[in-house]
């Protein structure tokens, strides 16, 4: 579904990607882990057409992405939820919610507001409020939320759990097992290696640019080295 | 009392007037486009309106509707270089905008009269049609906030990536909005032209610019009220403290800094804040008891 082939992004002088190489099949959940300043969000920006690839190419079904403008990559239905949320404060929970129907132009709408609300409850509860006086947990749903009024084909998820109590982590990560099961196609970006390999099928490891592991989510994580880099635990321990 | 009322039309008017151009100054604000070109696109529009009528003998209505699609129609043009800039680099071309449609007023003397301007504008326009203006500015800006695109608009303004990235068009939307803008500022210009018999070069230079400016700023530049309490307020101020009128510009000036620094969001927008934040903070004690009752 996503074909990412020697992708290069460079700002100001700095190479962020060089040459990454990545692919998501229909109704997979992909995981990209690794440490600050690999790549992570580099990569998604460059997907959602926020940044300019100097070298490599996007596809989404066979149409490339890396020529394409932000908001004509979203109106197929890639859609990405910012990292650190991005909620727009001064609009109230239903009108950024409302914003995410932006995204169909002329799409099908999948996923009625009901369902976004059975998902996450509070927003709901708090749909007259101004986005910007949720908490921060509350704010990572409603960009989630958001999102899904897109109907997204391919959800490109930017650190979920940035920044969030290990209570609200555990919410929103059962919001996307929900999203799986459902059958959603997701890129989910984390440092949290353990909670992304928990939930994703397969499972890319960037560091500096460049994927330095890749493969199956279970046999990554019975991996010696992996766990012992990116699990912050000794294999013995 | 109607003697009263009476002599409070001239300012009334003035009000009206200013209102106009304040709401098409907030529009573009609201959509993330820093331009003050504002009173510069009412001037096109003012021009319009008197040369249609003066020197061509056009009805007033015809020519109000010249002078909007004029408005809209320079805006749009504007709009190519203005896209490609952001943030401070806008306000300065649209400054020179300005400057540019100023220095045509003055030199361009077979079309614009020179620093003459234009005289004998037959005054069609009273406080009735201004109130109605007025009265249909504000449904129509109010019925752009409760749009998609009001909502899109806030969008853009709020976070250009992010609003990008879910599907809006930014430069689409910027353009839209700076040619609505363009067009209210056109129709107000040239009920100026029609409501006051003269136009000179020098009437929508860089006073204007900062009175307009003052008046969202101070007022707020987010909900619809703000340009309402900024026009209102600022321009009662000089009549209600008499020997404040010769300082008009002055207080302005000096009123733009203090508000940039209190009260940034403007008093409209501090005190709908407030009043948001009164009405949730009364309502979270009354959630959390229902919480513990079922």
């Amino acid at each position: 579904m996503l074909e990412i082939r020697d992708l290069q992004v460079h700002y100001n002088g700095i190479t962020a990607l060089r040459g990454v190489s990545l692919d998501v099949k229909q109704g997979e959940v992909v995981a990209l882990i690794g440490p600050n300043g690999a790549g992570k969000s580099t990569l998604v920006n460059a997907v959602s057409g926020i940044v300019n690839p100097s070298a490599g190419s996007i596809a989404f079904e066979g149409k490339p992405l890396h020529t394409s403008r932000a908001w004509n990559i979203s109106g197929l239905g890639v859609l990405q939820v910012p990292e650190g949320r991005q909620v727009f404060p001064q609009l109230t929970v239903t009108e950024n919610l409302q914003l995410g129907t932006t995204a169909l132009r002329g799409r099908k709408a999948e996923i009625p507001l009901a369902e976004v609300y059975t998902l996450f409850p509070i927003l709901r509860e708090r749909s007259e409020q101004l986005a910007g006086s949720l908490s921060g947990g509350q704010q990572q749903m409603l960009a989630i939320g958001r999102a899904l009024m897109g109907s997204p084909r391919l959800l490109l998820l930017d650190e979920p759990s940035l920044g969030l109590a290990p209570v609200i982590i555990a919410q929103v990560f059962a919001a996307l097992r929900t999203l799986k099961e459902r059958g959603m196609t997701i890129l989910l970006i984390e440092q949290n290696a353990t909670l992304a390999l928990d939930l994703s099928d397969r499972a890319y490891i960037l560091e500096q640019g460049r994927v330095v592991m890749s493969g199956a989510s279970k046999a990554l994580a019975a991996d010696a080295d992996v766990v012992s880099h990116y699990l912050g635990v000794t294999p013995e321990g | 009392m109607m003697n009263l009322l009476l002599g409070y039309q001239p300012l009334l008017d003035l009000f009206l007037l200013h209102l106009g151009l304040a709401y098409a100054q907030w529009l573009v604000l609201r959509a993330g486009v820093f331009s003050l070109g504002t009173v510069g696109l009412a001037a096109v529009g003012a021009y319009t309106g008197g040369i249609l009528v003066v020197t061509y003998g056009l009805p007033a209505p015809l020519a109000l509707i010249a002078s909007a699609l004029s408005g809209g129609l320079v805006a749009l043009a504007l709009s190519v270089p203005l896209a490609r800039l952001r943030g401070i680099y806008q306000a300065i071309a649209t400054v020179a905008f300005i400057q540019i449609v100023l220095s045509l007023n003055i030199y361009a003397t077979n079309v614009t009269g020179g620093a003459q301007g234009i005289t004998g504008i037959p005054k069609t326009v009273g406080t009735p049609l201004l109130l109605v203006a007025g009265a249909v500015t504000i449904y129509l800006m109010y019925a752009i906030t409760r749009s998609r695109l009001g909502r899109a608009f806030d969008a853009i303004r709020q976070n250009e990536a992010v609003a990008a990235s879910l599907g809006v068009s930014i430069v689409r939307h910027q353009t839209l909005a700076f040619v609505l803008s363009g067009a209210l500022a056109g129709v107000y210009g040239a009920l100026e032209a029609f409501h006051s018999y003269a136009l000179v070069p020098s009437q929508f230079g860089f006073p204007y610019l900062i009175a307009i400016l003052s008046y969202v700023v101070f007022g707020g530049r987010t909900s619809l009220w703000g340009p309402i309490v900024g026009t209102a307020v600022l321009i009662l101020l000089p009549e209600v403290v008499r020997p404040l009128a010769d300082a008009r510009m002055l207080v302005f000036g000096i009123l733009l800094i203090l508000t940039i620094n209190f009260l940034p969001k403007g008093i409209a927008d501090t005190l709908i804040e407030r009043a948001r934040g009164r009405r949730l903070g009364a309502r979270r004690p009354a959630e959390a008891d229902t919480a513990k009752g079922s």
